[in-house]
């Protein structure tokens, strides 16, 4: 039983009840702030942990922290943290302008760590019941938040939100049912029968036929979490209804926790029916992701919608390095992700900032020349872009380039070359799309001295993630390197034990 | 004896999934959803006593308080608030609607043929019910307009999930089941929740009304 996994669960928790609770203003954005920052160092530490050697785990192995669960907890983690600090900047920001009432202030502090808190359950489960669970915890605490605004469309992003997510999860239920039942028996009484470890176990002797069915419903369930085509639908509306912390927290946070869920269940997969059943669906996915996403960047005619796009690229991309099977594309997927949650933010603040200014995150409102108007929020927007389309010499283009290269030299080279292709084309896209925004004579220029672009947490927040992704492009800790590696020799060699 | 009553419960489950799709007054729908889960229950509590597990017991239990009972009255709540009692005309109509469901019910059938059980004994006729009625319920959602419809076919294809769940399997554990049922009342309520919202901004449940974002 290791405390520590108990305490970082707890933390949140009590953070968001903290949070609910009606209080003195800045004494509920320290907890908030000091909260989160908490959960985030006791991330860190049972990263630590396992780094020095010991598998950290409690409830009998419920909850267990192997590689792969290492480093999707430091990323929550860290993604929880950031956007709990611009999140309460964002707050005061709309406050300013009397947007904000004491219940939207009590929604807002009381489901960001409640969603923390869902998204690092998910993230250290070894139980795919309680995985299950988890996830569709997230989902119930960012309903909420996507209808935070009380728009017409929110309601209609919430809407689709939600029944896209419950339909996922029933599926990912049967899916785990369907996996539980091809133990026929073998898996054993009570809670332990539905550990990952002990489906790895016994992988070799599942039933091959409803394993087979079981897979591609989990695979299904938790890719709709994950926002993989053609189950991607509801992810534009939502990100774009959204406010931006917690827009960050669902495109960064919850997309990396779900593609944790697809991994779980991909591995008890190649481990019962070898790499090709899953491996193979899972870069059908991945490539129809990035396949319908390059259009609609391309269309594109809002901000955070754009930004939704790229998200989908993004997690297919991650899919096709899972899928691709070799050790180099899947080092390269951890890479990516890495580096995508490092980068997320930033695009996500300064898009966030822009439209605050404009009071719209659609083109048309917005106009052209956000330079001239905004442009410390316009610059950090551009180098998001840069980062985000996998431009040299930031992250995401060395783990791109990692997994094009293993899959020209692997058994794909026909769908890594569409892959290149459609890379191209969506960097054209977003190239042309941010150009088109940030360049150009400001629309008014009176506006700029009358609201000038703000300089407070918010804006802060921004700055600090965009030196943090800018400097792990050219200097990633040795620690976290380690952890990406560890991630990378679970899925590879199977990471039973 | 137990064979039968297993398999008379779950055609029942299905009959009242096709109801569904033949039904446009929404307490009707609700109804058959409460006797829906009330069968799920008997056949919980059914494979209790045959086998002695008595954790069954509880899940047939919580079947009965939660989706016999409280779901539907809290369902019929939000109905009598907002005053829309009728399913208007759906995408498809119902002749249509049930022939297509006869199809997805033969596919069910065909997909359950690959279980280790085989093509015969209950667990063929529970599985292949349940993938109907999983089915049916996906039917449903794509082809109805009105959001409490859309809930009820959601939680169809839950139920379907639970007949795998307690009749396939020899039962998941019990603290994943808690927390499961946990979950979708959690999940109904704010769907509620959701409903009243939508009802107040369009003064209408009608969700082909949701069109605004695209792109």
């Amino acid at each position: 039983m290791h405390l520590l996994l108990v305490w970082t669960l707890v933390v949140p928790l009590v953070t968001a009840a903290v949070g609910a609770v009606a209080g003195v203003r800045r004494f509920r954005e320290t907890v908030i702030i000091g909260g989160l920052a908490v959960t985030f160092a006791l991330c860190l530490a049972i990263a630590g942990v396992f780094l020095r050697g010991t598998i950290p785990a409690a409830f009998g192995d419920a909850l267990r922290v192997d590689g792969l669960s290492a480093l999707v907890l430091v990323l929550c983690g860290f993604i929880g943290l950031l956007s709990g600090v611009y999140g309460v900047g964002y707050l005061r920001r709309n406050e300013a302008r009397g947007l904000i009432t004491p219940r939207m202030r009590r929604e807002f502090f009381g489901l960001i760590p409640a969603y923390v808190f869902a998204l690092l359950l998910v993230s250290m489960s070894n139980n795919l019941g309680i995985l299950w669970i988890a996830v569709e915890l997230t989902t119930l605490a960012s309903v909420f938040l996507v209808t935070f605004h009380d728009r017409d469309t929110s309601l209609e992003a919430a809407w689709k939100f939600l029944m896209l997510g419950s339909l996922g999860l029933a599926f990912a239920l049967l899916g785990t049912v369907l996996l539980f039942a091809s133990g026929q028996g073998q898996l054993g009484e009570g809670m332990a029968a539905l550990h990952w470890t002990r489906l790895m176990q016994v992988a070799p002797e599942l039933h091959a036929y409803t394993l087979r069915l079981g897979v591609v419903f989990a695979l299904i369930g938790y890719g709709t979490k994950a926002g993989l085509a053609p189950m991607h639908t509801w992810k534009p509306d939502a990100y774009g209804e959204a406010p931006s912390p917690a827009g960050v927290l669902m495109a960064a946070g919850m997309m990396n926790a779900a593609l944790y869920c697809v991994i779980r269940i991909h591995l008890i997969s190649k481990a019962s029916l070898g790499p090709e059943f899953s491996g193979s669906l899972l870069l059908t996915l991945g490539l129809l992701s990035v396949l319908v996403a390059t259009p609609f960047i391309v269309i594109q005619w809002n901000l955070k919608r754009l930004l939704a796009y790229s998200s989908i690229e993004h997690v297919g991309i991650m899919a096709i390095g899972l899928g691709l099977g070799a050790e180099a594309a899947v080092f390269g997927a951890f890479l990516h992700m890495t580096y995508h949650t490092l980068a997320k933010p930033v695009s996500f603040f300064a898009a966030g900032t822009i439209a605050q200014l404009y009071g719209s995150s659609d083109f048309a409102k917005i106009g052209r020349g956000t330079f001239g108007r905004a442009p410390v929020a316009s610059a950090l927007f551009v180098l998001a872009a840069v980062m985000i389309t996998g431009s040299p010499p930031f992250g995401m283009f060395f783990s791109e380039l990692i997994i094009l290269r293993a899959g020209f030299l692997g058994a794909h080279p026909t769908i890594t070359a569409v892959f290149l292709a459609a890379l191209v084309v969506l960097f054209c896209g977003f190239v042309y799309q941010v150009g088109r925004l940030v360049l150009g004579p400001p629309r008014d220029p009176a506006e700029v001295t009358a609201s000038p672009e703000p300089f407070d947490l918010g804006m802060g927040t921004a700055i600090v993630a965009a030196v943090l992704a800018v400097v792990s492009a050219f200097y990633l800790p040795g620690p976290m390197m380690a952890l990406i590696r560890a991630a990378t020799h679970v899925v590879w060699s199977g990471g039973g034990a | 004896m137990t064979a039968n009553v297993l398999i008379l419960c779950a055609a029942g489950m299905l009959v009242s999934a096709y109801l569904m799709v033949g039904q446009k007054a929404l307490f009707t729908a609700i109804r058959l959803y409460g006797v829906q889960s009330l069968l799920l229950a008997v056949i919980a509590a059914t494979i209790a006593i045959s086998q002695n597990r008595h954790d069954l017991f509880v899940t047939a239990a919580l079947t009965v308080t939660l989706k016999t009972f409280l779901i539907p009255w809290f369902l019929m709540r939000v109905i009598d608030r907002i005053g829309i009692h009728r399913e208007i005309e759906p995408f498809l109509n119902v002749p249509a609607s049930l022939l297509v469901c006869l199809g997805l019910t033969v596919v069910g059938y065909r997909v359950s043929t690959g279980f280790p059980e085989g093509g015969q004994g209950v667990s063929h006729h529970l599985i292949g019910i349940a993938l109907s009625m999983l089915l049916i319920g996906l039917f449903l959602m794509v082809t109805r307009k009105k959001a409490i419809t859309q809930i009820l076919a959601l939680l169809t294809v839950e139920n379907a999930v639970f007949v795998v769940a307690v009749g396939v399997t020899s039962g998941m554990p019990f603290i994943v089941e808690l927390g499961i049922s946990f979950d979708v009342i959690l999940a109904v309520l704010v769907l509620g929740v959701l409903v009243q919202r939508i009802v107040g901004r369009f003064e209408s449940m009608d969700v082909s009304r949701l069109s605004k974002l695209k792109g």
